[in-house]
Formats: C-alpha cells, structure tokens, sequence
C-alpha cells in the first residue's frame, strides 16, 4: 500500500514539475504575451504593445517581422510583438472579431477597407483625431484622399477629411487591378498587343474582347480572359460603365441602375455569349500560371506567385469602359487602434511608425503592395519593382480615378456583399438572367442599410 | 441520541468523530464568510457562480454537524462530500496558481525531445504484439514479451526524464513556498485528511453505513470526475448558450434580453399566392421583410414562399440534401465491401487496414488533397473523365463531349463534390463497424438457412440484414449526426466558403458565419439551438423505427 | 457481395469450382477497385508534395513528380529546355532558342490554299513601306509582302499571324526549326524535392505543431479513457438515486453539435486565461458523455456474477474496476481510444477558435496547415506536404497497431 502510495506521489510530481513553466527567461514569449495583456508595468518602464497584420505569403511574414524589431529599437519605450495572423483564407477578420470579442485582441491591428466602419460604429477601433492633432506635422493628405475619405469619415455627423473630428487609422498599402498578360499566347492568338494599345489610347471594351476571342480560339482548354468571383472583379464591370454597387452617398443599393446593369451583361456576355472567360466561380490563378489564360486580372498582390511562371508574361491597365474610365478599385486596408488598448499615446505611435515612407518601401520593394503615401519618391521607388516591366500599368490605375474600396457607414458591408455575392454568381453562371437579377437585387440587397 | 451512546471499538474513530463535527462548523462558517464578503461583488456577474458554491457549501457543512453527532449515515454522505469537493477546488486552485495548466505550453516545448522515447516505447508494444506469432513455443512467447515489456518501461521512463524539467525543479519548490500557495497546499491536506478519517472503514461503521449506502458513494465517488467536469465545461456553457439565444448578444457589450425573437426572425416563412408563375414575388409580399425562397405551382395556382431569413432555409435544405447524398454514399459502399472481407479469403486484413487510411487523416488534410483533385483545370478527376471519354468515343465511334464539371465551382456539383468526399472519408470505418457486426451473427445460422434451400440472396436479406439492423442503427446514426454538422470540408474546399451562390452553405457554417463574422452570437446561438433540435427529431426517428434491436437502450 | 457471402458460408464441397472462380475474381475486383479509390488520393498527395511548384500545374496530371531537362547548347550563354518538336513529320529533340517569333501565314494572292509560315522579320512590303501594293482578296483590298519561297520572291498576302517558337538541334545549333511550343511536350525527366518536407517542418512551424497535437491527442486520449471507464462504471454497475435521471441527461447531450458550446466555452477560457493555451484544447475535452455512454454500455455486458463474487472476497470497488472491468473492457478502451484519437488529431473548429493565429508556438497541425495553405496558395506541392505531415503520422500508426485498434477494437463499439 505505501509502496503503491509513493508511487502514485512520484507520478503526480513528474507530472507536475513536466507541466512546470521553464525557468523564468526574461524573453519568453509566453511571458511577453501575458505583459501584453494584463500591461503592468513591464521591465524597464517599457509598454509593450502587440500589432498584427495579415501577411499573405511566409516572405511577407519574414519582412513584418524585421520591420518590428527594427521599429522596437527605434520607438523609445515601447516593446514591440508582431502576430502574423492567418491569410485571406486562413480567417484573419473571423479570428481577429473573436479575439476582440474576448478582449484578447491586440493593440494596433490592420484591417481591410470595407471593415472599417463596422469596426468604428460597434466602438471596437479608437477614434485617434485628437492625438492626431495633437501631433506635429501630421497631415492626412499625405496619403491618398480615397482611403482618407474612409478613414476620416465620422459617423456622428457625415462629415469627412481633416477636421471631420474622426481618425479611424492610417492605410497600410494601396493596390489596384491590372490585367496580367500571358505574351506568348497573345502573339500566338496574332492579337494585338494590349500594352501597345493602351498607350495609344485604343484599349477599351472592344479591343479587350477582340484579344479575348483570338486567344480563346487557340484551344477547348485556353481562355481569353480569367478573374477570381469576388466583388472585385465585377465591380470594376460596373465602374467601368458609369455603375457601381451603392448611390452617390452609400445609403442604399445601386445594382440596379441600368449603368450597373450594362457592366453586369458585358461581363456576363464574356461568361456565357462569347464564353472566352475560365467559368465563373473557378480560381483562375492556377489555369493562368499553367499557360492557359491569356488574360488574368488581379491586384499587386499576386505578383510574387506569378513572378515564377516559366512564359513572358507583363501586366496592363484594365479596358476603358463605356463610362470613360476603366472602372479600377484603390484597395486599401489599415492600422487601426483597439479600443481597449491600456497605451493609446503609444499605438498612435505605432501606428505612424508602420506608415511611413522608409517603412511602406521596405514593404513594398516585395512586390506584394503600393505605398499608400502620395508622393513622386514613391511611385519612382515601386516603378523599379520589376518584373513585371510594366509596372506604370498599376500607376496608370491608380490616376484613372478608382473607386476606392469603401466602408459602409448606413448599412452591413458584409450583409450586403453576401446578397450582392450570391446573385451576381447565379447570373454569372446562367441561373439567372439580368432581367430577373435586375427585378429583385435592390430589395433584397437594401435589407443590409438601417439595422 | 441513542446512537451516540453505544461504545466506540477504537479510540481512533472516537477522535475522529469528535474532531469531524468541529471541523465542519469552522468549514460553514469560514465559506459562509467569504461568501457574504463577496455578495456586494454579485454585480460584477461573474462571482455569481462561487458566490453560490460557497454558500451550498457552508450550507452543507453545516447541516453535516448534527447528523455526524448523532451518528447518522447522512452526516457522512455530506461531510464527504464537503471535503471532496474542498480538497478538488484546493488541488485544482493550487495546480492553476503554480502554472500546472497553462505549463502545458512549456511542456510542448519538451515534449519533442521525449517523442523519440516514447516511440521507443511503442514499438515495444509492436514486439510484445509479435510474440503471438510463437504461440506454439511457449518459451520464446515469454521471451519475447518481456524483451517487449523491458523495451515499454526504458522507453518510458527515458521519455520521462526528456520531458520533466530538471532545472525548473528548484523554482518550482520556491514558488510553492509562497504563502497564499501552501496555505492551499495546507487546506487541501486537510480536506484529504478529513476526508479520509471519514472515510475510513471503523468511522463509516460507527456511521451504520450499508451495503447500499456504500454503494450510493462509491456511485457518485466514481461519477464525480466525469460529473464535475461535465458540469463545468459542458453544462454550464450549455445554458448559456441556451441563454443567449434569447439575447441579442454582440459578443462585446449589448446584451438585451429579447425574447423568442431570434427564433421568430429565423422561423418566419410567408406563404403568398401570385396571379402567373412569373408575377414578382415583390408584388404579393412585403419584400421589406421577406425574400424570395422558393416558388411552386399546386393545382394550377402558383404561389411564393418568403422567408425573412432566406439564407437559413437555403443552409436547412444545403445540409439536408447533404446528408441524402453523403449517409447512402457512405453506409451502402461500406455494407457491401463489409460483406466481402467477412469472408475468409486471403488479404482481407490488409483490404480492411487500406479501407480505414481515410479515416484517420485530418479532415482538413483531405479536404486540400480533394480540393487539388477536383481541380476542373488540371485535377486528376477530371483528367480520369477526359481519358474514359475518349476511351469511350474511340473504342465505340462516339462523339461524347468531354463535360469539364466545374465540381467545386457550379452551385449544381458543389455540394455533391463534398458530399463524396465525405462519404469517401467515412466510408472505410462503416465498413469496420459493419465487419464486427457481422462477425456476431452466428455462422450456424446461415448454414440451417442453406441446409432450408435458401439461396445467397435470401440469406442476405432474411438473415444479415436483420441480424445487422443494430449496427446499421448505429451506422446510420452516428454518420448522420456528423453529416449534419459538417463544416470543415465545406470551410475548406469552396470559395468563398458557403459558395459558389450559396451552394454549399451548411448550417454550422451559417452559423460560424452569423456568429464569428457578423458579430450576432444571439442569433447564431438560436440557430445552433435548431440545429440540435433538428439533429434530436432525426435521431429519435432512427431508435424510434429500430426500437426492437436496437442495444442502446438505457 | 451475395456471392462471395454463399462462397464463404457453403461448406466447400459443394461449390462448383468455375462458379467459385468467378465468385473470388469478382470479390477482388471490388475490392481493388474500391482499395484504389482509397487510396489514389493519398498517392496523388505524396507524389504533388515531392513535386517543384511549376509541375504541379502541368496538365495532363502526371503522378510522378517531372522536371523540365535543359541542355548547353554552344553560342547561348543559358541551358535551353528541351523539347519534343516534330518537323517535317519526324519527331525529334531540340531546344527552345527563342520563346516566341512573330509569323504570319502567307500565301499568293491567285492560290490562297499555297500557303507559307514565314517569321514577319523575314518579309518586306511589296514596293517599300510607303507605296505598298495591294491584291484584292474575297472583295477586300490586303496589303502584299515579299516572301522568299525557295529562293524566289513571291508577293503574298498575310492570312494571319500567330507565334512560334524558333528550336535549334543541340548537337548541331545551324539547324533551326520553327514549332508551336504550347503544343510541344517539354522533355522531363523525374525529380524528387524532398526538400519541400524540410521547408513545410521548419519554415512553416510544422514541426512544432506535429509535436503539440501528439501531446494534445495524448493526453485528451489518457485523460478521456480514466474519466469515461470511472464514470462509465458508476452508470453500469453502481446503484444510487437520481442515477438513471443523470444518464438520460448524459444521453441527450450527446447529440447537441460542439458548436452550441464554442461561444460560452470560449467565454469560459477567457474567464480561466486558458484562451490561446494548450490546455484549453485538452482540459474540456477529456469529459465527454459519449465516452462514459460507451463505456456503461461495455460494462453492462459483463456478467454481474464476476463481481459479486469479488465483492465478497473482500475486493473493493477500485480493485474491481482494474482487476476485472478495464482488461475485459480492452475492445471498447481500444474503440473509444480510437474514436477520441481520431476527435482530438482532427479537430480544427475549436483550435481555430480558441488559439491566436500569431502565436505559432501553441498551434496544432489543423490550425498550422489551415495557415500553410493562405501562405503557399501558389505552391500547392508545399501546401499538399503539409497535408501529408498531417496525414500520415495517425496512418502509419493505426496500420501498424491495427491488430489493437481496428480488430479487437472496433468490433465492440457497435456491440456495446
């Protein structure tokens, strides 16, 4: 019996000093965490803050993560913990909301554009306007006015820009759409050259399904033309014809109007008339890197993927529409400050510590982005991010007047861009014709303002 | 009184039973204290639960002290129950305090310097397991399994000696020589040893405890792990949740009370009759509440269902048909190849191991693997239907077209895509379930059947199929469960998950979504509560309609 | 099947051979055929996660990871890949020189079925650029080039223009070919990247997360049999009041969906600090209902005489349970050990949850791989690699260990 009993004691201690925390090192990451989140006074009088910013490929990860330790020796009391978070499709938003949910989330966060104003009205991201003004030299027109727009937009009054008393954060990058070129399989379709297009003006709507149709012609299995199902591809259908998702002061759906609606049939009509595009809903990426698509729009951000693909390939502007302009989004996203963070003074610091021009250069020499500081060093710096050699296409974007990607302050974005998401693919699909798409969209998709 | 008056055997219990009513008081009073200290905190919501734990308690040791005195098998029953549960709250508090569960990380971190060893040690279980093979040489039988048994223990203890952290010991000793840590440490050895003179065979004697009586203890003793920790990390979060369904709990501040309302907006379908089968739904019902869900013409008169949730009743339908799709695909299969290994034909171990492989892979690793395959670019399906085409169209002169499905991107094959891989997955352990099954029906039964002139066929049916019913029971059963609540494959393969056109969008999905995504854990709370109703209703039926085999009747 | 089952239970003597015959080679068949469903999605794993990330878009699919072959080819400074072009109708090897020559098809305004494919840098306009001749052709008026065809100059008409690729003969680099490339099968020969495995272990925090979920199914394993075999126990044999009330209760929550429970519970991890901690992945999960049911329902099949003649030898309860209950219950431990295995190495909804994307050190393979394939969406033999981290460790070791797990094992589970 007492040998059982000393036996079980033995057990019980191994198991125990098994779960025993390692010495205490000072750098533990554990450690840090926990500082991080009940902050009591870490060593040394330092605050120690934890950011987070959604990294799309493990090279990104990497160059976060230097610029965070390189920005932990230059902030002057502050520690610094990067979190990668998950990718796109690794659910960093649905992981973000629950840790926030469980006030576990970090101090200074990025989010994408269209979150912003859920993040704002539900009080989860600090309004940092007062700060702002308090810090010399800070000037919201540094960047570009698109993103600001959002970013400064108080919900209290509608007001917007500089002194509109709402500072939501300060954008990361920019990027817009460009058309990626596979340049054997155009010369091999005989079709003419849309970068040489594009510089004489002629590469609209008709030029653009001209090449889509040689190209298409070469083969069962080739396409002319392939973009990924989401709202941004077919958004800029809409744009490009004068349309686009809400009225002119976001409180209600626009899908409907006959603008919209000709962006919709034109891009339909590529799906299902002249069937030159990879079928809606597949992921055209993998088809495009096989050689089998002539033409792939996407953003910056598949850059480094396509960079190793064996065929010549180059990128090109997006197609004038109807409307005059080729319809382009600005895609942004930003560094916001939770709201419960114990260190708003120093998150604010963070915060333009991220967005400065060395910072948003060293980020966008990977290829993956844009500055989204307005100034000339900049775009010269971004234009040398080759290849592509024709990097001028994503700066040629950005000066046609995108439509930049929004928050919606009256209504759900994600509501509504789940009804938009779902309707657009039955009609891109042939489930639905644009009569029946056009009857029902608007009072269905209305449901997302005024809850 | 008069009990307390018959003569002690032992000295030994006499103390015991002077020492325990004592104890108790102290016990009542000091929990009763710390309580009513902490009642003015009670709007700080979460102290609700100790609050109410220390005033049981105080309650219990109270009411133990009268009935320990006059020797009452009750007193017993509470005082050990008193020191139970205040020696488990002790260990457990001292255990959090000292870092025991969060130490796990740490414990990772040693762990993999421990793998080895414990592989060592696995394979001396595959040695011990070789030993069989001697079976007729009884001496090398013995040898090998202890060779086997030696190999375990090494392996162990080296495993052991990998993962404790001998350097943390001494911090370790420190940090328990804290106040508020051996003050614990002091209370949970004193709870033990209340416990213990309790419990003790001349104390529960002097207490006229039976044979009933011990084994009412022994019941709940046994009980009590699974019990507590079922209470805590199942019951407790159960009617909260069931709580917040009548919320419209965000997840961060707002938590209003709002009724059936959650379920109302999920439930609320319109029923309109339209004057032509074309005529806008917008024109016969309020398209400011409902939307469109399904159209149907019934004695020439059309009519246009509207829901307020529409996208609940497209996930309802989505997990049904999945279910219909994915349970037959993976119960059939698995009856038919079950009865093939159940012969004793050569290889069937090794078709039986191949036929489980799907089962144990990460379903989140299969999902990728799948995903790759049903590419409709440069996936292998597709490719397997191209070459059979033109197989076909060559051999026979035809002109088939070769389809190029889009399976995971057409809302007509999205579903049927996972539907397939699921079952594909599942498939391979109902055949094992099947097997065992099988292997109890006594095999004199289908020889009597053959010996009647039954032929194969009707065998099968008179005799396996009815024999098997438990099994296909619990097949049938455990498969559909888990069908309803698919949501990995789904989350994994389709994009955006849900998609293409809502296709796929199951229901744990559209709960994710509403809860995880758009902040409404009222509402997702409520859908779950439907879901589970839902998964109730269908299980019922099952047992319901196999009532007379069935063996998991309580 | 019906076959193979009269095959099996008619005694041999009367089976008539041909008929057995056709009864074996159809029960093969199937099981084959079934046996390579199975199993070819796993082979398609293994052989994408050696591949380089070029190959694995290649189509038609091939199984075996490929590489394209270069050769040195005097006068180009890069190895050039090489190819399988047929010229002239024979089918030879060369290597690609230039990727794409601009050429037009030609052909004699008075015979447009003559036609030529000459590069366009090889034409010149009929009469200079700037007064260039025209030749009417189906009503339309279309410039004139001067072809050389044979060593004379024909004016021709351009019917279209396409590219190709100009392929030289790597032994002899004067003789030059023009050819589609699309449409040439590259060379290749097999190449294995086993580096891809080091790459995910290491760079992608794999091997950490292999580690974590050892320990996390390990002890979710251990910690669910102890309570599921004490509890199961007191349900089965143990009388004592309000028991069969408490079993109902546990049999009705077995079929309410773990989803039910992830926001309160995660509430509950914040309350305890457990979130983004190992502990919330093993601590909860070890008292289940579903192991206690499947237990009681073993336990109820042992006959009550056994144990009362323990009793009253003077055993105790305990002495009972692992002297008598736990070695007869080895099937059912073994089932419910699978089950639980099975539960914990798989799980991801909660881990998704619960643990925090950044902090690598704390992620179990699901969660680790659910990241892989955001990071690596462009390099599906990485991301397929992680896959395989994750699949096979449980593969190897139920095959191995199937004379425990699957045999004596599972035939219990749908006894009890």
């Amino acid at each position: 019996m007492a040998k059982k009993l000393f036996i079980v004691i033995v057990i019980a201690v191994l198991a125990l000093s098994a779960c025993a925390p390692m010495t205490p090192a000072p750098q533990a990451p554990a450690q840090q965490e926990t500082t991080a989140q009940q902050p009591a006074a870490p060593a040394g009088g330092e605050v120690a803050l934890r950011w987070r910013t959604r990294p799309d490929n493990q090279e990104e990860a990497n160059v976060y993560k230097s610029i965070s330790d390189e920005l932990d020796k230059q902030l002057q009391g502050i520690t610094l913990t990067y979190e990668p978070g998950g990718s796109e499709t690794a659910s960093y938003q649905d992981v973000l909301k629950t840790e926030i949910g469980a006030g576990t989330a970090p101090d200074v966060f990025w989010i994408p554009g269209t979150d912003v104003a859920d993040f704002a009205t539900r009080g989860l991201i600090l309004n940092l306007a007062d700060l702002a003004a308090k810090t010399p030299g800070f000037s919201v027109d540094a960047f570009y006015p698109g993103p600001m727009r959002a970013l400064t937009h108080n919900p209290q009054t509608g007001a917007e820009g500089a002194g509109s008393g709402a500072l939501w954060g300060l954008p990361r990058d920019v990027s817009t759409f460009v058309l990626y070129l596979n340049k054997d399989l155009l010369a091999e379709a005989g079709a003419e050259d849309p970068i040489e297009l594009a510089k004489a003006g002629k590469w609209d709507w008709n030029a653009f399904l001209d090449v889509a149709k040689k190209v298409r012609a070469l083969g069962s299995d080739i396409y002319g033309y392939g973009a990924n199902a989401w709202w941004g591809p077919y958004g800029t259908w809409m744009n490009a014809a004068g349309g686009g998702f809400f009225n002119a002061d976001r409180t209600a759906c626009n899908l409907d109007s006959p603008q919209s609606l000709e962006g919709l049939k034109f891009q339909q009509d590529l799906y299902l008339v002249h069937k030159v595009a990879v079928p809606y809903g597949e992921d055209s990426e993998p088809p495009f890197r096989a050689g089998k698509v002539g033409m792939f729009q996407n953003g910056r951000w598949a850059t480094p993927g396509i960079r190793t693909v064996t065929f010549n390939w180059d990128v090109v502007e997006l197609p004038k529409g109807p409307a005059g302009t080729a319809g382009n989004w600005l895609f942004w996203g930003a560094y916001v400050v939770n709201a419960k963070t114990k260190h708003p003074e120093e998150a604010w610091k963070l915060v333009q510590a991220l967005t400065t021009a060395e910072i948003q250069a060293k980020v966008s020499a990977m290829g993956t982005n844009i500055p989204s500081r307005v100034s000339k060093e900049a775009i010269d710096a971004f234009l040398t991010f080759t290849p592509p050699q024709n990097n001028q296409a994503f700066i040629n974007g950005l000066q046609d007047n995108p439509v930049a990607e929004g928050p919606l302050w009256a209504g759900s974005w994600p509501d509504f861009v789940s009804v938009m998401d779902a309707r657009v693919s039955a009609l891109m699909t042939g489930q639905e014709t644009i009569e029946q798409f056009a009857a029902t969209i608007c009072s269905e998709a209305n449901k997302a303002f005024g809850k | 009184m008069t009990t307390a008056t018959l003569p002690l055997r032992k000295p030994a219990t006499a103390a015991w039973l002077a020492v325990l009513p004592i104890w108790h008081l102290v016990v009542a009073l000091a929990a009763a204290a710390t309580g009513v200290i902490l009642l003015p905190r009670l709007s700080e919501g979460l102290l609700l639960v100790p609050v109410v734990g220390l005033l049981a308690v105080a309650g219990l040791s109270a009411a133990a002290v009268p009935y320990i005195r006059r020797r009452n098998h009750r007193g017993r029953v509470l005082s050990l129950a008193v020191n139970y549960l205040g020696f488990l709250a002790c260990a457990v508090g001292l255990l959090h305090l000292m870092g025991a569960f969060t130490g796990i990380d740490d414990l990772a971190r040693r762990f993999g310097r421990g793998l080895p060893f414990l592989l060592l040690a696995f394979l001396g279980y595959l040695v011990q397991a070789y030993a069989d093979h001697f079976e007729y040489y009884p001496k090398r039988q013995r040898r090998v399994q202890e060779a086997g048994k030696g190999i375990i223990l090494v392996g162990l203890a080296l495993f052991f000696v990998a993962i404790v952290n001998w350097p943390g010991l001494p911090a370790l000793a420190l940090k328990l020589l804290q106040p508020a840590h051996l003050a614990l440490l002091a209370l949970a050895v004193l709870f033990a040893a209340m416990f213990w003179g309790m419990w003790r065979q001349p104390t529960a004697e002097a207490m006229h405890v039976n044979n009933a009586r011990a084994e009412t203890l022994s019941g709940l003793l046994f009980l009590s792990p699974n019990f507590l920790g079922f209470l805590l990390f199942f019951a407790g979060p159960l009617l909260l949740s069931l709580y917040t369904s009548f919320t419209n709990w965000d997840a961060f501040g707002t938590r209003d009370w709002v009724g059936l309302d959650n379920y109302a907006r999920l439930l609320n379908l319109t029923v309109a009759r339209l004057s032509s089968p074309t005529q806008l739904a917008a024109e016969v019902i309020d398209v400011k509440v409902y939307d469109e869900l399904a159209r149907f013409t019934l004695f020439g008169r059309s009519y246009v269902v509207g829901a307020e949730d529409k996208l609940f009743w497209i996930s309802l339908r989505n997990t049904v048909v999945f279910c219909l799709i994915a349970v037959p695909l993976s119960v059939i299969p698995a009856l038919f190849l079950s009865n093939i290994l159940n012969s004793r034909l050569p290889g069937m171990k090794f078709f039986r191991a191949v036929y489980f492989i799907p089962s144990v892979a990460a379903v989140v690793g299969v999902s990728l693997i799948w995903q790759w395959m049903y590419n409709s670019a440069v996936g292998w399906i597709n490719y397997g239907i191209t070459v059979g085409i033109n197989l076909l169209n060559g051999a026979f002169g035809l002109d088939i077209a070769d389809p190029k499905i889009r399976w995971l991107s057409s809302a007509d094959t999205a579903l049927l895509a996972v539907a397939v891989m699921v079952a594909w997955q599942t498939m391979g352990f109902n055949t094992v379930l099947f097997l065992a099954g099988l292997q109890n029906i006594p095999t004199v039964l289908y020889e009597a059947a053959t010996v009647d002139g039954a032929d194969a066929a009707g065998r099968f049916r008179h005799i396996t199929l009815p024999l098997l019913a438990p099994t296909t029971v619990f097949v049938v059963t455990t498969t559909l469960i888990q069908a309803f609540q698919v949501f990995e494959p789904i989350f994994i393969m389709t994009n955006p998950p849900g998609g293409p056109n809502n296709a796929t969008l199951s229901m744990v999905l559209y709960l994710y979504q509403n809860g995880f995504q758009r902040f409404r854990q009222g509402y997702a709370s409520a859908i779950a509560w439907v879901l589970f109703l839902a998964i109730f209703v269908v299980t019922l039926i099952q047992f319901r309609r196999q009532r007379g085999g069935v063996a998991y009747e309580a | 099947m019906t076959h193979t089952t009269e095959m099996v239970r008619q005694p041999v003597h009367r089976s008539h051979p041909l008929r057995k015959a056709i009864a074996y080679t159809a029960a093969y068949t199937a099981l084959l055929l079934f046996g390579f469903v199975v199993i070819f999605p796993f082979l398609v794993m293994v052989f994408t996660s050696l591949k380089e990330p070029a190959d694995t878009f290649s189509y038609p699919p091939r199984l075996l990871p490929r590489e394209a072959v270069t050769v040195e080819v005097p006068g180009f400074d890069k190895p050039l890949p090489l190819y399988t072009v047929e010229v002239d109708g024979v089918q030879r090897q060369m290597a690609l020189a230039v990727t794409t020559v601009r050429v037009g098809v030609f052909a004699p305004p008075d015979n447009l079925a003559a036609t030529v494919t000459v590069p366009l840098d090889e034409v010149t306009p009929t009469r200079g650029a700037d007064g260039q001749a025209m030749a009417v052709v189906d009503g339309q008026p279309q410039p004139l080039f001067d072809v050389s065809v044979n060593g004379g100059t024909v004016p021709m008409v351009r019917l279209s223009q396409t590219a190709l690729g100009r392929f030289v003969d790597p032994e002899n680099p004067q003789v030059t070919a023009l050819a589609n490339v699309r449409l040439s099968p590259p060379v290749t020969r097999i190449t294995w990247h086993p580096e891809n495995y080091r790459q995910v272990l290491e760079l992608n925090g794999m091997g950490r997360a292999l580690i974590n979920t050892t320990l996390v199914t390990l002890m979710v394993v251990i910690g669910q049999l102890t309570t599921s075999v004490l509890g199961g126990y007191a349900f089965a044999r143990l009388r004592f009041p309000g028991r069969d009330t408490l079993f109902l209760l546990y049999l009705g929550t077995i079929m309410i969906p773990f989803v039910v429970l992830i926001m309160p519970l995660y509430q509950l991890m914040v309350l305890i600090g457990w979130t983004d901690r190992l502990a919330s992945l093993i601590i909860p999960w070890v008292f289940t209902a579903y192991g206690t049911f499947l237990m009681r329902q073993f336990f109820l099949t042992i006959p009550r005489e056994i144990e009362e003649a323990a009793l009253i030898d003077g055993s105790s309860r305990l002495q009972i349970l692992t002297r008598i209950f736990i070695p007869a219950a080895t099937p059912a431990l073994a089932t419910l050990a699978t089950f639980t295995f099975l539960y914990a190495w798989n799980s991801f909804f909660w881990p998704l949850v619960i643990i925090n994307t950044g902090n690598t050190d704390n992620h179990v393979l699901t969660l680790a791989l659910n990241v892989l394939r955001g990071r690596a969406a462009d390099s599906p033999n990485l991301v397929l690699a992680g896959a395989a981290i994750s699949v096979l460790p449980p593969m190897v070791l139920f095959v191995l260990a199937q004379r425990f797990f699957i045999e004596s094992a599972t035939s219990s589970a749908v006894k009890g």
